[in-house]
This record gives C-alpha cells, structure tokens and sequence, in this order.
C-alpha cells in the first residue's frame, strides 16, 4: 500500500513540475519576446 | 582623423543590432547622400552621422521605412510611440511610427541575488515582459541589467523583484562602481559570517553524532535531535534566507533557479530528518538516519562558495577599474586670471586648465599655452610619450611627462575620450557572444530537468534500492538537487568575456560586442587598406641620393626651394630637412610649375626640382641617377630630381612609406595561420611593390573605395572568415560588410563607428593582439563550458547513485555542495588565468626598448 502511494506521489510530483514550469500560461511571454539576434 | 567632424550624428535610430543592419541603413540612405562612405552608423548610440545640407527628416523616413524607426536627434521624443516588440529586421515590417532611443532610454539596474544561468533568463524574461521595453540584457558577470526601450524604471524593478530578484537604478554607471565595490566587500564580509555559523553548525552536528557514535535517533535522545533540529532550522533560515526567498519568489512565477534547487535539497534533507526526530517508530529501524548537518553544512558551503567567487569576480572587472583610476579629482583651473584646484566636475567647456609635469590630464582639451611629451600608452598601448604642442589635443586621463602646458577644455565629464572608453569597455564586457546565449537557453529548461531527475532517482532507490530504501532515496533526491547547479555554466561565458574584452582594451583594441570577440578568433583572412593602415598614410622622403654624396647639400637646396610651397611633397621634405637638422638655403623667385615640379634661384643659379620630364626637357642630363630613380620607383616611390644651375645635384625620393611596424605585425598575422590580402586604389606597380615590403599575399589595386565592400563580400562568398582593417569613416561600408572590421584610430579617437574592433593605435599589430587575445578567450570559454557541461553530466548520474550497482558508492549531499561550490569557483579562477595572458608581441615590452 505504501509503495503504491510513494509512486503515485512521485508521478503526481513529476506531472505537477512538468505542468509548473512548461505547461502552465504564465510563460507565455518567452515567444514573442524571445528576439535572438539573427545572426 | 580630422574627417570625423565633418559628420554629426543627424538621426536617432533604434533597432540597429549589427553590422547587418548598419549595411541595410547605408544602403538605404545612399540614394539620399550619394554615397555610403558619407554615412555612418554607430551601433552604440544608436546614432547616423550624415553630412551638412542633407534634408533630415527625408532622411528618418527612409531609414523608418527601412525598418529601424528614426527621427531627428534635434526633435522632441514622441513618448506616446512606443513599441511593444523588438523591431523586427528581416521584413522590415515596422510601421512609420518614431520612437527615440538614445542613450537616455537605456536603463541601468544594478541586480542582487542573482546567481545563475537560470537567474539570467528569468530577469531578462521579466523585464522583456514590461510593456515598452524592446530589449534586456542581465550581465552575471557584474550583477547589472540593461534595458533598452521606454519604460518606468519603477516599472523595471518591481518586474525584477516579482520574478524573486532586487534591483535598483544606477543613475550615474560611472559613479556606480566605487558603490558596487563597497557593497561587494560588505557582502563578502556578509557571506563569510553566514558561512561561518552554518558550517559551524554542520561540523558541530556530525562531531556530535560521532561523539554518541550515531546520527540514529532513538528512544534516549529523541529530544536531544527535535532540539537541534529546531536549531538547525533557525541558523538555515539566517544563514540561508536568501536562498529560501528566492526560490519562493521564483516559485510563483512558474520559474526555478539555483535558489531553487538549493532549497528543496536542503529543505528534503531537513524535513527528513524533522519527521524521523519527531516520529522515529513510522519507519524501519534502519531508516531512522538524521541529516540535519548535511543541510547546514550544504548552506555553509554555498555561501563560501560565493564569497570566493565574489572575490574572484572583483578582480575580472580590474581593466575596467584600472580606467576608472586614471581620472583626475581635481584641475587647475584659470579664470579670471587666477588659478585655482577645482573638483573636475566642475570643470566646464571652454576653461583654461594648467596641467604640471607627472600631473595627468583632467578633461579633453587642446593646448592653447606650451609644449610637452604626453604618455598617452594607458587608453592606446602606445608606449613611447607622444610630444604635444599648441594645438594639440590631450585626452583625459594621459599623463603630462615633461614641460608645464596650458589648455581649453573641449571635452568634460562623459563626453571625454575616456568616459566613452570606459563605457564602451563596460558594456562589450556585459555582452554576451552567440555561444553564451545557448548556454542560457539550455539552463532555463534545465533546473526543472533536474527536478525530474531527482523525483524519478528517488522512485527507483525506493523501487529497487537496497534498504533502507527511504533514506537512499531522500539522500539521492536531495544529492541530486544539490549537485545540478547551473551556476557554473551561467559564469562560465561571461566571466571570460569580461577578462578577454578587459584584456584587450589593455593593448589598446576596444572591442564592441562580444560577437566581434568571438568571429576575431575564427578570423582567416585579413584585408587591409592600403593608405594610412599599412602605410604612414602622408609622403615622407624615404630616398636621398646625392651625385657628390652632399646629402646635406641635396636637402638645403629642396627644402630652400620647398619652404614656399605648400605641396604634401613639399610638406615631406621641410619634416625630412628637420629631422635631420638641416636649415633651407636661402632661395628666392620661388614659382610652381604646375605638374613638374618647382624652381626658384640661389646665387643667381636657377635651382630645380622636378619630374625627370621636366628637368630634361630643360636640358639637364639626369643619367648619372637612373639606377636610383629606378630603385625608388620600384619601391613604390616617387623620384623628384634636383639641379643647381645646368648640372643635377641628386634624386630624393618621397613615398608614403610603411609604418615601421607594419610588416612585423603582418608576420604575426601568418603566424597564426591567417592570409593577409591589401586593397589600395594606387596602381599596380605602387600596389605590388608595398605589398613586397610589408609581405602581403595578395593585392587588389585601382580599387574604388566602394568597390572595397564588395571585394570583402566576394571574399565572404569564397568560406573565408574576414577581417577588413581600415580607416572608421572611409572604409566604413567595407568595415560593415566584413565578419570584423577593425577601425584604425589615432590616439583617442573612439567614436568611430562601424567597426567590431577599434583599435586605438595607429599600429597593425592591434589586429594580431586582438585576434591572439579573442582566440585564448574564446578558447577560455570553451574549458570553462566543457567543464560545466562533464561537471553536471558526470556529477548527476554520480548523485543519483548510478555508481551504487558496481562498487556500492553513493554520494553524500554535503560532498555534492563542496562540489558544486567549487565547480563555479573553477570556472571563476579559469577565467581570471586570462588576465595572465600575454600576445606574442608584447606591445609595452618591445616598444620601451
């Protein structure tokens, strides 16, 4: 019971990074300002 | 470079980036001035130059219409057209609104709590997001950002202290730095007491744990641990609390950080040990491990970690400090007749300042009053003392070695050569070359990366790691979190371009961005105009051959019959008599025959000197100096024949000659493996005959001056990587087109625009000083790179525990912070070894011999 509760914990912790730092809309701003030099 | 007056800065513009964009400006303003040598664009102030008489406002039109938005440097700024977005380049697709970005529209933000790769993407990231803002740049090499648009810098800072950072206005950058050295030896003192206590702490704990015999916590001193615990706790929050609100700060707004995974390794560890001390009996017996020494300690050796690195930091920026130290407090000002010491800010344009011997020189200025030797080699690496008299300039910060002068200041404060020297040192040294932006990019993704990493270790310890299973995987987990910082990859670029641009503004090469630092060290072919680069640039006599030996005599009777004149040749030879202390003979009825020569009469004898067209043509037998004249000719000179009467006196021959060290400096430049090609618009025969003297591989004469560009771009199309060296304002489209142009100065002269490089000597050895010195940063660069990069994919896996399976090895959490400390301290002492690095010429050495 407890390993089943520390993976799924550990899969929810992965999923609620992933979603944080890449998925949620507050770092929509890098797209569109995000001007590299051409070169 | 008397031409550079010609022009003034007409047109504000902004948007213009590179050398790209300055060649797509002067193309479209050509049509307008007629031709591109009359226009100029300098990147830094975002600035064009054109010539008097040029309709200005048709002018901003067509270079708004060419998508950098431009208006008359006179005209009010239009504050209410502001752009949302950068400009965009490559399809022109601004609109025809104005906006003004001139130096004023700069902010400058000093940053605290900055630390990482991660750091600098997240404070670029949020300050590009402030509406009106068009551009960032946060330099971690010197904790400043830059932002360039139109924006409240209120605005600016809360964005900055959002995104979990400090940050304050610096009003005056030049003033800052005394600021930002105090403040960087009160942090320092900061750190180490912050060092002192948590690693006191840490080693207090485990000489405790040693002491019982065991860091497991048990019935009989369960308490004992929930106190210290408590304790622990109280000395990461003081010793630590940065780390903790950063990473908070960071947090909320979708971002992670060094901060962050600081935080969570120390925070896993300690929350760990918190639950065992508190509830002992929940876990296996072998589980029940405390970790408090490993937080306080991991604390502890961070924040030593930053003090060494803030330490080594301050010395990167030495060049800089260096020219700061040569601005004088005070001048001796004349007015109303009275001299008196004045702080030299009060200094204003148009005083009278006595400047003694062995004092430096305040401000900018012409020398209305005596004569001196100037020691000018702290802002051009010219070591030799250059002799001034009336109306010469002397440049703020040079250092009056002889005689007592008097001069009117023409320059002060941020106008004065050195102030622009110092800025412009300043900001190439925050900018950051292309392979420094990937490092950037791949550390914003990375610290969450390593999150995952550390959660998907953990899993598997506790899936098929031996027991105790919970502690392997919160010590893999936190090892992991610890051992990942991206510190030593966000300083590994900046700090060598600090040292490198440092450096070479030591020899006298003012780099301008870092991209120019870069390309200069992949550099393999070098093109070089002819007049005034390799050569002297004016007529010297390089020849003097008398028929009786005289030579004495040959240089009375020229420079008596040239003294009249006002000729460039004539010019050569009054320098040459001189040099060589020679008084003019006294001639009188001195004419100018117009493409021959000149004549005039000594003690009642005709004296002539000419062409030899004109001298036989008047029946004087000139076969006795053929054998001269041709040597001279060869050598790409022109003869000029004397007579006395019916019989020739001897041949001088006056040639723009090759500055002394030019051919040197083109032997350095195939040392190191590089072609050297010429373009002149002289004709063959001078061409070829300079380009045997100075050992050049090939020349292209008769060349236009704008042809020169598109020879450089031909050049380009063949794979080379060029260099074009000339003169900042002539050659200024051929400059633009090459990967660097290097812009020849003389003196002081920094506000040549166009150029990567500008090298503020005279001498062609600044090309092979820059190009050694941007190859070893670069070079620099890469260890320091490489290091990062084996430092983090070895030490992850390491962490995780990848070694266990084979030899039983997993590493501890406080190894991984020593070793992340030490990993951005390596990177630090790397690149201050740059400042240890010499070219292969010596510039001061040689020339003091």
């Amino acid at each position: 019971m407890s390993a089943l509760l520390v993976n799924a914990g550990g899969l929810m912790l992965m999923a609620a990074i992933v979603w944080w730092f890449w998925l949620s809309p507050s770092n929509d701003t890098e797209s569109n300002q995000n001007h590299s030099h051409h070169h | 470079m008397n031409d550079h007056t010609e022009l003034q800065p007409a047109l504000s513009i902004s948007g213009a980036s590179c050398q790209g964009c300055v060649r797509n400006i002067t193309r479209a303003l050509e049509s307008l001035t007629g031709s591109a040598e009359l226009i100029s664009v300098d990147l830094e102030s975002q600035t064009v130059a054109l010539p008097d008489g040029i309709n200005i406002d048709e002018a901003a039109r067509i270079v708004t219409g060419a998508g950098y938005p431009a208006m008359a440097v006179d005209a009010p700024p239009d504050n209410g057209s502001v752009s949302d977005n950068d400009p965009d380049h490559d399809t022109g697709s601004q609109s025809g609104r104005t906006e003004v970005t001139a130096d004023g529209d700069e902010v400058h933000l000093a940053v605290t709590g900055a630390t990482c790769a991660s750091c600098v993407n997240t404070i670029e990231k949020a300050l590009k997001s402030v509406n009106g803002i068009t551009g960032a740049h946060m330099n971690l090499a010197d904790n400043t950002a830059t932002a360039t648009g139109q924006a409240n810098s209120q605005a600016l800072i809360r964005a900055i202290e959002s995104a979990g950072y400090g940050a304050s206005v610096i009003e005056d950058p030049d003033a800052a730095d005394d600021q930002k050295q105090e403040d960087d030896r009160k942090r320092y003192r900061d750190l180490l007491v912050k060092m002192t206590v948590s690693l006191g702490l840490g080693i207090g704990l485990m000489v405790y744990g040693m002491g019982f015999g065991t860091m497991m916590v048990t019935e009989a001193n369960q308490w004992t641990w929930i106190n210290l615990g408590v304790l622990t706790l109280a000395v990461m929050a003081t010793t630590g609390g940065h780390f903790y609100i950063g990473a908070w700060k960071a947090f909320r707004h979708h971002n992670a950080n060094m901060d962050t995974l600081i935080a969570l390794g120390t925070g896993t560890a300690w929350l760990y040990s918190i639950a065992v001390a508190t509830m002992p009996f929940a876990l296996p017996e072998m589980a029940r491990h405390v970790y408090f020494e490993a937080s306080a300690m991991i604390i502890g050796l961070i924040n030593l970690g930053q003090a060494l690195e803030l330490r080594a930091k301050g010395k990167t920026s030495e060049a800089v400090r260096r020219l700061l130290d040569l601005r004088a407090k005070t001048a001796r000002v004349i007015r109303d007749g009275a001299e008196q010491d004045l702080p030299v800010d009060q200094v204003r344009v148009g005083d009278q300042i006595r400047v003694r011997p062995g004092e430096s020189v305040p401000v900018d200025g012409q020398i209305s009053e005596g004569s001196t030797r100037v020691d000018e080699s702290m802002l051009t690496g010219e070591p030799m003392p250059v002799r001034k008299g009336e109306g010469d300039e002397v440049s703020a910060g040079t250092l009056n070695t002889r005689g007592s002068i008097i001069y009117t200041a023409t320059r002060v404060g941020r106008d004065t050569a050195l102030a622009q020297i110092i800025r412009l040192v300043k900001k190439a040294q925050g900018s950051k070359p292309a392979i420094g932006r990937l490092a950037d990019r791949i550390s914003s993704v990375f610290v969450p990366t390593v999150m995952l990493i550390a959660v998907v270790s953990a899993l598997v310890w506790y899936n098929v790691g031996p027991e105790p299973a919970v502690v392997h995987m919160m010590v893999a987990a936190t090892t992991v979190l610890i051992i990942a910082c991206p510190c030593a990859l966000g300083l590994a670029t900046p700090m060598s371009v600090m040292v490198g641009v440092g450096k070479a503004a030591e020899y006298g090469a003012l780099i301008r961005q870092g991209d120019a630092l870069q390309t200069a060290g992949k550099l393999d072919l070098v093109i070089l105009d002819k007049t005034g680069t390799i050569t002297e640039g004016h007529p010297a006599v390089t020849h003097l051959y008398a028929s009786d030996d005289d030579t004495d005599k040959l240089l009375t009777l020229a420079a008596g019959l040239e003294q009249h004149s006002e000729h460039p040749l004539a010019e050569a030879i009054m320098v040459k008599a001189k040099e060589q202390g020679v008084s003019p003979g006294k001639v009188t009825g001195f004419e100018t025959i117009n493409g021959k020569g000149v004549r005039g009469e000594l003690e009642n004898q005709p004296v002539r000197l000419g062409n030899r067209k004109w001298l036989e043509s008047e029946g004087i037998d000139l076969a006795g100096l053929q054998e001269e004249a041709d040597t001279i000719t060869s050598d790409a000179g022109t003869p000029l024949f004397l007579a006395l009467g019916d019989k020739p006196v001897g041949v001088i021959g006056v040639a723009d000659a090759l500055k002394q060290d030019s051919a040197a400096a083109i032997r350095r430049l195939h040392d190191a493996g590089i072609r050297v090609m010429m373009v002149t618009g002289d004709v063959d025969a001078t061409a070829s005959a300079i380009a045997r003297q100075a050992g050049i591989d090939d020349y292209r004469a008769e060349v236009l001056p704008e042809e020169k560009s598109t020879i450089v771009s031909a050049m380009r199309g063949k794979g080379y990587t060029v260099a074009m060296v000339g003169d900042g304002i002539n050659d200024a489209p051929a400059l633009a087109a090459a990967d660097v142009g290097f812009a020849i100065g003389t003196g002081t002269d920094v506000a040549i625009e166009s150029a990567g490089i500008t090298l503020m000597r005279g001498s062609l050895h600044g090309v092979a000083d820059a190009i050694e010195i941007s190859r070893a940063t670069v070079r620099n660069i890469h260890q320091n790179l490489f290091g990062a990069f084996v430092y983090n994919t070895l030490g992850i896996p390491v962490a995780a525990g990848l070694l266990y399976p084979f030899w039983g090895i997993l590493m501890s959490p406080i190894l991984a912070g020593a070793a992340m400390s030490l990993s951005s301290v390596t990177v630090v002492t790397n690149a201050n070894r740059l400042r240890l690095f010499s070219t292969s010429r010596n510039t001061r050495e040689e020339g003091n011999q």
